[in-house]
């Protein structure tokens, strides 16, 4: 059995070694971007199902966006987007026989950890200027800028070890199970890995939105307007399992 | 467990590209078309809001008029009203006029017929005094003596037991229309002497003239009153008749 611990080597391109994950995103990109252009060529005002569960998911998305960041969704749409229909298809990559979830990964959870920390950074700064983004590791006191600091690094991080831990898990005793018993016992271990897969995209997605939200706002609890319960939980005491 | 910086990269370049991807060929085209619906469903609101304010305008302006036309036409029933009862009236004051001058015609007329007829009567009446005394003249003997003898002569023409009858009644007397003269007295006696009478003289100046016998059982008329008596009589039957 190959540890999901490491990526394993596919092809090499020129001198780049190319592995099994990356190969994996590319087939979840070609597949994103085959469903993008056949429902774009659909889009129409009078929306058929798909358009309308595509417009609902969109809509949604922003009301999120909208209750944890007040003003325009837009501007958060594409990234949190992104973001939750990558990690989720990602992780239900796995359902295929013989593949391997991109996020089960730590190089594919560390690339999205860091677009959420760079992200952060570029909206902190433009939205609060470079002083006022810096002035906010002052907040509440000059005395917590070390803390402050710590937490920006560590609170990306525990981001990036969530995902990948939750998955590589998943992965390994789906693998175990396999290994084990036959063919049909890990069907149940997969369907609640589907499930695991759904709420660590949703998770992932939800606290990038409240990072990004805090580091606009220049504090740690950006969300001023109402919230759904799942979501008040997931902003003030975020899973660590 | 090792980090693969080189899986690191390409992934971060693979989710980089897709956020791209994603963002041409999904997000925007899918916020376009909700846009697109929204500002379709807010021009339709729009288009409803105006047909809205259009339809309370007209609403409004139909209930003007409505209640200008009803207005209008209880003006119009009053003056009809006010009209009707003015026309009404002339037309009643108009036929009081008519029916004055009608009742005023008639009794024009009827005065002229009846003064016409009073005249025609009184002409009548005074043809047939004319006649009456004509012929009631005609018919008078000249003297006392010409009466005493019609009276003698009627006392003949009656049945012995009307003569009887008459001259046996108590209270015989001769009547004239004047006080009889002693001449004029003996006269009378002398043409009724046939009869073997005594009548008593008696004076009625209703006689007009005339000399006359009455008794208790009755009388012979031989006056000229009685003779205009019964010539008017006689008169007015054929008058009647004719």
């Amino acid at each position: 059995m190959d540890t999901p611990l490491i990526a394993q080597h596919a092809f090499d391109i020129g001198p780049l070694a190319i592995t099994w994950p990356v190969v994996t995103t590319w087939g979840v990109m070609a597949g994103l971007t085959a469903v993008s252009l056949i429902l774009r060529g659909r889009l129409a005002l009078r929306p058929g199902r798909v358009q309308a569960v595509v417009e609902l998911i969109v809509t949604s998305l922003d009301s999120e966006i909208q209750a944890t960041i007040p003003g325009d969704p837009g501007r958060f749409r594409v990234l949190i987007g992104t973001l939750l229909i990558f990690v989720l298809c990602a992780n239900w990559s796995s359902l295929i026989p013989g593949v391997e979830p991109p996020t089960a990964h730590l190089e594919t959870d560390a690339a999205l950890a860091l677009i959420v920390f760079v992200a952060g950074l570029y909206w902190g700064i433009r939205e609060q200027g470079l002083g006022g983004w810096l002035r906010s590791f002052a907040q509440p006191s000059w005395v917590m800028i070390p803390l402050n600091l710590v937490e920006q690094i560590t609170r990306h991080f525990s981001l990036m070890v969530r995902l990948f831990g939750n998955v590589m898990s998943g992965v390994f005793v789906i693998s175990i199970v396999l290994s084990l018993a036959g063919l049909l016992v890990p069907i149940p271990l997969m369907a609640l890995d589907m499930l695991t897969g759904a709420v660590q995209a949703y998770i992932f997605a939800t606290l990038a939105l409240v990072f990004i939200g805090s580091a606009v706002s220049g504090h740690d609890a950006p969300h001023e307007a109402p919230a759904s319960p799942s979501q008040s939980a997931a902003v003030k005491e975020p899973p660590h399992d | 467990m090792t980090f693969d910086w080189t899986t690191f990269a390409l992934q971060l370049i693979n989710v980089l590209i897709l956020l791209a991807i994603l963002r041409h060929f999904l997000f925007r085209p899918v916020a376009g078309i909700i846009a697109a619906r929204q500002k379709a469903t807010d021009e339709a609101m729009d288009r409803a809001s105006t047909a809205e304010a259009a339809a309370k305008a007209a609403e409004a302006r139909a209930r003007t008029e409505a209640e200008a036309t009803a207005s209008a036409r209880h003006e119009a029933l009053s003056k009809a009203q006010a009209e009707a009862e003015a026309a009404r009236a002339q037309m009643i004051d108009k036929a009081r006029t008519e029916a004055a001058q009608i009742v005023a015609r008639g009794e024009a007329e009827r005065a002229a017929q009846d003064g016409a007829a009073e005249a025609t009567a009184l002409a009548r009446a005074r043809d047939l005094a004319g006649v009456i005394a004509a012929r009631a003249l005609a018919a008078q003997p000249r003297d006392l003596a010409g009466y005493a003898a019609r009276l003698s002569g009627a006392l003949g023409a009656m049945t012995p037991e009307e003569r009887a009858a008459l001259l046996g009644g108590a209270d015989l007397r001769l009547v004239s229309a004047a006080e009889l003269t002693p001449e004029e007295m003996t006269a009378a006696r002398a043409a009724l002497s046939d009869f073997h009478i005594d009548p008593a003289p008696e004076t009625d100046p209703a006689l007009i003239a005339g000399l006359e016998l009455r008794s208790a059982a009755g009388a012979v008329r031989n006056s000229l009153a009685h003779d205009l008596e019964v010539i008017a009589a006689a008169l007015g039957k054929e008058t009647v008749d004719a």
